[in-house]
C-alpha cells in the first residue's frame, strides 16, 4: 500500500500539531511581533491587532486587525482604556476569526496605553472561549510615564489575570536599570522585546524540538490550569566551560524574577532546559536542584529538557511558575469560560463581580448543609482573596513606623512573607 | 522625712501593662511595699503614640501603687525599650603612663573617658553604656585594674543609644506627675539582671525577655552584658497575624493565641478543627488548630532568627555554655523552649524567677519591673556587682509578699 493515500500521513500530521499564533495588541504589542517575525521561528503565526490604521499599514506582519473602526476612525485609542476596550467590544467577531483554531496564543501587550490597557482582556477572552491556552506577555509602563498610566496597567493587568491562564508582566523600570547610560530608546525598548521574545521561543521550544526529556501540550495546560494567580517567569542562560554555573547564575539574576520571597514561592512549576547534544543528565541534576532550591521544594515540578544543536555548548533555563494564591476565587478553566461569558461587560470593569457571581452559584449547591458551613465557605472565599489582595496589610500597626529589617516590614505578618499557605 | 528612708519606684511602661513597684530602701536593704498595675494605652511597640492616654495609664498605675504603699514616691528608676534603640562597640587603649607600669586612677578614667568619646548621630542620646571587662596587655580583668601592672591598659564600651524623642516622651510621661526620673534603665538588663544567676552570666548566657510589644534581648559574658538590643516584635504582632490571617478581631485573635498558639507546629491533622469561643453563642467559629500554630510559629521563628541575626559573632552556641533563659508576657508561649533550642542551638529554658520572691510576683511579666529595683539598689546601672546586697533586699521583699 502506498503510504500517501494512507489518512494521515506525515505531514498532515504534523501540520495538525499544535497551532501556535502570536497577537500583538496596541502599539507596543505590534512592535514586539514585528521584531519577533525578524527570529523566523517556524510554525508559528504572528497576527497584530490595533486601533491606529496607521501603525498596522508599517507593520511588516501578515495578519493584521483592524479593530474599532467605527469607534475611534482608525486613528488610535488615544490612551484611553475605555475606548481599546469599546473598540475590541465592537469587533469581536473580528477578533474571534483571528483567534479561531489556535491552541495556543501568545499575547503581547503594553499596559498603561488605550488599546494595549482596554483591547487586550477582550481578545483573551475570546481567545480563552475559543478553547485556547492564553499566555499575555505584558511590559508595564515606566516610571516616568506617571501615575495615572501605571494605575491603568495595573487596572488591565487585573483584568488580564482573570481571563488569561499565565500573565508575564515585565516591568519596563527593569529594563530602564539595566541600559547602559548611552543606550539609545530604541535599544532599550528592543531589549525589552528581547525578554518577551526569548519567553515566547522558549515555550516554542518545549513544543517543537525534540526533547531529552519531552514536554507536551497538555503538560503546559497542566501548569496553568488555575487562572487569576501570579506567574513567576524567568530565564537564564550561560555558555562555555561553565554553561550550567553561569546560567544557574544568570536564573538568580534574572530581573524579572527581583521580587519578594513570598511571591517567589510557586505551587506549579515548569522548568525547562535547552542545550546543545553535550547536555547530560548530570548537568540537568544539577539545574534542578538549584532551580528547587529557588522556588520552594513543595512546588508541583514539570520538568523538560530539549535538545537544540544549534545551541551547542550552551544552556539555557526557563522557568515558569503558578501559584494557587488568589487563583482559587475562579477554580477552573471551565467555570470561567462559561462564567466569563454569561457576565461578560462586569468582569471588564470589576473583576471582583465575577467572582462573587461565582460564590453565589456555588452556595445553593450546598444549600441543604446548616447554616453554620455555609458560612464558613464564604469565609473561606473571602480569605483567599483578602490573602492575595492586602500582601502588604500590617493590621494593627498601618500607622506606625515601618519596622524594617533586612528589607523586610516585620510588622507585615510572617506567614504571608514567607509565603507560607494557611487553610481555613 | 528620714534621710534614711527612700522610696524608690520601678516603671515598665508596657505595650500591653504598666508595671509600678515601691521599694522602700533604708540604707542596707529594700522591701516592696507597693504595687500598681494598669492595661497600657497609647503605646504600641513599646513607643508612645498617643501621649494623653499612656500618661493617664501611667498615673493610674504610679497612684494604685502610692496607694498600697501609703508613701510618697522620691525617685523613679524607668525601664526602656523601644525599636528606636540601637548600639555599637567601641573600645580605646591608653599606655600606661607612671614609670613603674603600676595602672593609676587616672589611666582608668583617661580609657573609659576616650571609649565613651564616640560621637552619635544627630538627634539620638546615650542611654547607657556598659562596660565590658579591662584588658591589661591582652589579658583580662574582671574587677579595676587599679595597683596592676602592665604597660597597656584596654577597654570597650556597648554603647545603647536612642531617639531623643522617644525617650523624652517616657520621661514626660512620668514627669507629668511630678515625679523625677532619676535613671533610665534598658529593659533587657533589668529582666535579663533578674533571671539569669551569677554562674550563669559567667559562663555565657542569653537572656531574651519576649513582651507584647518588643523583644529585648542581653547577652551576658565573662559575667557583664556584653551586647544588648531590641526588636520591635512582641506578643501583639502574634495577635495581628492571627487577626489578619484568620479574619478576626484583636481580641478574638488574642483569646486563640492564648489558648491554642504555639511556638512549633504540633498538630499534624488538617481536619482538627478548634472553636473561637467554646460557648456556643452564636457566631463561634471554628478554625484548624494546624492553621494558628503555622501563624504563630512562624512568627516565633522568625523573631529569635532576627534576634540571632542581629547578634552576630558576638553569639556562638561555644560562648553561650549557659543557653538561653526566655521571659516576658510572650514567653508563656507553649513550644517556645524548644523552638529557641532549636534555633540557637543551646540549651533554652523559661527564666524562673528567684526561688526567694512571693509567688504572685513570679510571672514573667512582672521580672522587668523587679530588675528595676535590683538595679536602683546597685545605684549605677551597667555594673553586675551587689549580688549579696540582693539577696538581703529580696529576701525581706518575699516575706513582706507572703504576708500581706
Amino acid at each position: 500500500m502506498d503510504l500517501n493515500e494512507l489518512p494521515l500521513d506525515p505531514s498532515l500530521a504534523s501540520e495538525r500539531s499544535i497551532a501556535i499564533k502570536i497577537i500583538g495588541v496596541g502599539g507596543a504589542g505590534s512592535n514586539a511581533v514585528d521584531r519577533l517575525k525578524m527570529d523566523n521561528l517556524d510554525r508559528l503565526q504572528l497576527a497584530c491587532i490595533n486601533t491606529d490604521s496607521q501603525a498596522l499599514g508599517s507593520s511588516p506582519v501578515q495578519e493584521k486587525i483592524l479593530i474599532g473602526m467605527n469607534v475611534t476612525r482608525g486613528l488610535g485609542a488615544g490612551g484611553d482604556p475605555e475606548l481599546g476596550r469599546e473598540a475590541a467590544d465592537t469587533d469581536r467577531e473580528k477578533i474571534s476569526v483571528a483567534v479561531k483554531d489556535s491552541d495556543l496564543i501568545f499575547l503581547l501587550a503594553g499596559m498603561g496605553g488605550g488599546t494595549g490597557s482596554g483591547a487586550c482582556p477582550i481578545v483573551a477572552e475570546i481567545a480563552a472561549e475559543s478553547g485556547a491556552l492564553v499566555i499575555a506577555f505584558v511590559s508595564m509602563p515606566f516610571s516616568f510615564e506617571g501615575g495615572r498610566r501605571l494605575k491603568q496597567a495595573e487596572e488591565a493587568l487585573r483584568n488580564l489575570r482573570q481571563v488569561c491562564d499565565a500573565v508575564i508582566a515585565l516591568p519596563n523600570d527593569v529594563v530602564l536599570q539595566e541600559a547602559a547610560e548611552n543606550e539609545t530608546v530604541l535599544d532599550s525598548f528592543a531589549r525589552a522585546d528581547n525578554w518577551v521574545g526569548r519567553g515566547v521561543k522558549s515555550i516554542w521550544a518545549i513544543l517543537f524540538k525534540t526533547g531529552l526529556i519531552n514536554l507536551d501540550f497538555s503538560t503546559l495546560r497542566q501548569v496553568f490550569q488555575h487562572r487569576g494567580g501570579k506567574t513567576l517567569f524567568g530565564l537564564g542562560e550561560g555558555s562555555g566551560d561553565n554553561a550550567v554555573a553561569d546560567a544557574i547564575a544568570s536564573l538568580k539574576l534574572c530581573p524579572l524574577l527581583h521580587v519578594p520571597e513570598f511571591s517567589r514561592k510557586a505551587d506549579r512549576l515548569l522548568v525547562n532546559i535547552v542545550g546543545g547534544t553535550d547536555l547530560t543528565l548530570a548537568k540537568v541534576n544539577q539545574i534542578m536542584s538549584a532551580v528547587a532550591e529557588q522556588f520552594g521544594r513543595d512546588a508541583n515540578f514539570v520538568m523538560g529538557a530539549v535538545i537544540d544543536e544549534a545551541r551547542q555548548g550552551q544552556v539555557e533555563i526557563c522557568v515558569i511558575g503558578t501559584s494557587d494564591m488568589g487563583g482559587r476565587t475562579v477554580p477552573s478553566r471551565r467555570a470561567t469560560t462559561v462564567k466569563g461569558r454569561a457576565s461578560f461587560s462586569s468582569s471588564q470593569t470589576e473583576p471582583a463581580v465575577v467572582t462573587e457571581n461565582l460564590i453565589e452559584e456555588e452556595l445553593p449547591a450546598t444549600g441543604n448543609t446548616p447554616s453554620g458551613k455555609t458560612q464558613t465557605s464564604a469565609v473561606k472565599t473571602a480569605q483567599h482573596e483578602f490573602g492575595f489582595g492586602e500582601l502588604e496589610s500590617r493590621g494593627n500597626f498601618e500607622r506606625t513606623d515601618r519596622n524594617l529589617y533586612d528589607g523586610q516590614d516585620l510588622d507585615v505578618p510572617t506567614y504571608l512573607r514567607k509565603g507560607i499557605k494557611i487553610s481555613l | 522625712m528620714k534621710s534614711k528612708h527612700t522610696f524608690i519606684a520601678a516603671v515598665e511602661i508596657g505595650t500591653s501593662k504598666i508595671t509600678v513597684f515601691i521599694g522602700e530602701y533604708s540604707g542596707r536593704e529594700l522591701a516592696i511595699i507597693g504595687r500598681g498595675e494598669c492595661p497600657s494605652h497609647g503605646i504600641i511597640k513599646g513607643s508612645i503614640v498617643d501621649f494623653k492616654k499612656a500618661s493617664d495609664a501611667t498615673q493610674t498605675a504610679l497612684l494604685q501603687a502610692q496607694n498600697e504603699a501609703g508613701e510618697d514616691i522620691d525617685c523613679v528608676f524607668l525601664a526602656q525599650s523601644g525599636g528606636h534603640l540601637e548600639g555599637f562597640y567601641n573600645e580605646a587603649a591608653v599606655n600606661v603612663k607612671s614609670a613603674d607600669n603600676m595602672i593609676s586612677q587616672s589611666d582608668i578614667k583617661t580609657v573609659c573617658d576616650l571609649a565613651k568619646a564616640k560621637m552619635l548621630p544627630e538627634g539620638r542620646s546615650v542611654v547607657h553604656n556598659i562596660q565590658r571587662p579591662f584588658r591589661v596587655d591582652g589579658r583580662l580583668v574582671p574587677t579595676s585594674p587599679e595597683h596592676l601592672m602592665g604597660q597597656r591598659l584596654e577597654v570597650g564600651y556597648w554603647t545603647v543609644h536612642g531617639q531623643k524623642q522617644r525617650i523624652a516622651d517616657f520621661i514626660h510621661v512620668i514627669g507629668g506627675g511630678n515625679l523625677q526620673v532619676r535613671e533610665v534603665i534598658l529593659s533587657s538588663l533589668a529582666s535579663g539582671h533578674m533571671i539569669t544567676t551569677a554562674e550563669e552570666r559567667q559562663n555565657g548566657v542569653l537572656a531574651i525577655d519576649i513582651g507584647a510589644g518588643t523583644t529585648d534581648y542581653v547577652l551576658y559574658k565573662d559575667g557583664v552584658a556584653h551586647t544588648t538590643g531590641v526588636v520591635a516584635i512582641g506578643g501583639a504582632h502574634l495577635t495581628n497575624d492571627l487577626s489578619i490571617g484568620l479574619r478576626l478581631t484583636t481580641d478574638q485573635a488574642e483569646k486563640l493565641k492564648l489558648r491554642f498558639g504555639r511556638a512549633v507546629i504540633q498538630s499534624k491533622d488538617k481536619a482538627d478543627r478548634v472553636w473561637l469561643d467554646g460557648n456556643f453563642a452564636i457566631g463561634d467559629r471554628q478554625f484548624p488548630r494546624q492553621t494558628i500554630e503555622q501563624i504563630t510559629s512562624a512568627r516565633m521563628w522568625e523573631l529569635l532568627e532576627v534576634v540571632k541575626k542581629k547578634l552576630g559573632h558576638a553569639f556562638t552556641p561555644e560562648t553561650c555554655a549557659s543557653g538561653v533563659v526566655l521571659t516576658g508576657g510572650s514567653a508563656k508561649l507553649p513550644g517556645l523552649t524548644e523552638c529557641a533550642s532549636k534555633i540557637f542551638a543551646v540549651n533554652a529554658h523559661l527564666g524562673e524567677a528567684p526561688s526567694w520572691l512571693a509567688d504572685n510576683l513570679r510571672d514573667p511579666g512582672y521580672q522587668t519591673a523587679l530588675g528595676l529595683l535590683y538595679y536602683s539598689l546597685s545605684g549605677k546601672a551597667g555594673k553586675a556587682s551587689a549580688s549579696s546586697e540582693t539577696r538581703g533586699f529580696l529576701g525581706t521583699l518575699s516575706r513582706l509578699f507572703s504576708n500581706g
